[in-house]
């Protein structure tokens, strides 16, 4: 008898364990699929008005990064030979390849 | 001295009785030889060094001198000096301690007064010379107009 006791306590004792865990997974769910809807809501005007207010601005590469003002100079002075060099290039033999060619500047790569 | 670029197809002579005319001075590394925008003058043949040719450009911000172009001994720099309306489009300083020799304007009409010949292969040289970096530039702004055309079009 005390053992029929002991497995019926221990069943309802499971059980509330159990519809504890759903209750609590159910809420989670809840939750999870509000805040989308939520951040939706906050983030879309934001995106919109971004699109439609502002041209897009293209920066150079190395104006983005967080180089050093000095380094950034060095870049744009070795950029400025490089592209001297390929137009005395062009100069030498003009054709449209050579006038287009390419080089390991890094604003242009 | 070396051959200079605006002195081709003079004789020896004619071309130590043209560079009599100028006064040769060094300039430091560093050193400022003219400004942008300030009365041109003279015009100067690099007998030995470079010189740096730069212009402003806004760099975060901040207005610092870009390099467009550098000269070595042989060439010549500040030709503004002969054309209207006589004024710098550049600021040239030395890249190292560098050598120039200052032709003033006024000593050269004088001298092109008096040798039409001389004038003559002069004018030719700078011509050559105006067109060289008409040229250059011309090539390398074609060459960064393509590439605004391909990024916008990408």
């Amino acid at each position: 008898m005390e053992m029929l006791l002991m497995g019926a306590c221990l069943s309802v004792l499971g059980l509330a364990v159990a519809c504890m865990a759903f209750g609590a997974a159910t809420r989670e769910a809840d939750v999870q699929t509000a805040a989308p809807v939520v951040e939706q809501e906050m983030v879309k005007p934001v995106v919109a008005a971004r699109f439609f207010a502002e041209a897009p601005k293209v920066l150079p590469l190395a104006a983005r990064s967080s180089v050093p003002i000095e380094a950034l100079l060095l870049q744009i002075e070795s950029h400025v030979r490089l592209e001297h060099a390929a137009a005395e290039c062009f100069l030498e033999a003009p054709n449209a390849a050579l006038l287009h060619s390419r080089t390991v500047s890094p604003f242009v790569n | 001295m070396v051959n200079m670029d605006l002195l081709e197809g003079l004789s020896a002579a004619e071309t130590n009785r043209v560079l009599g005319l100028g006064k040769v001075f060094t300039l430091e590394s560093g050193g400022v030889l003219f400004r942008l925008g300030d009365p041109a003058d003279s015009l100067y043949l690099i007998s030995r060094g470079r010189i740096r040719l730069t212009l402003p450009m806004q760099v975060r911000d901040r207005s610092e001198s870009v390099m467009v172009e550098e000269q070595g001994s042989g060439h010549t720099v500040g030709w503004s000096a002969l054309t209207a309306p006589y004024r710098f489009t550049l600021t040239a300083t030395a890249a190292f301690e560098t050598e120039v020799v200052a032709l003033g304007r006024e000593e050269l009409n004088a001298y092109f007064a008096a040798n039409p010949d001389t004038a003559r292969i002069i004018a030719l040289n700078l011509a050559g010379v105006i067109g060289r970096r008409l040229q250059l530039f011309q090539a390398m702004w074609v060459r960064e107009i393509q590439r605004m055309v391909e990024s916008r079009c990408a």
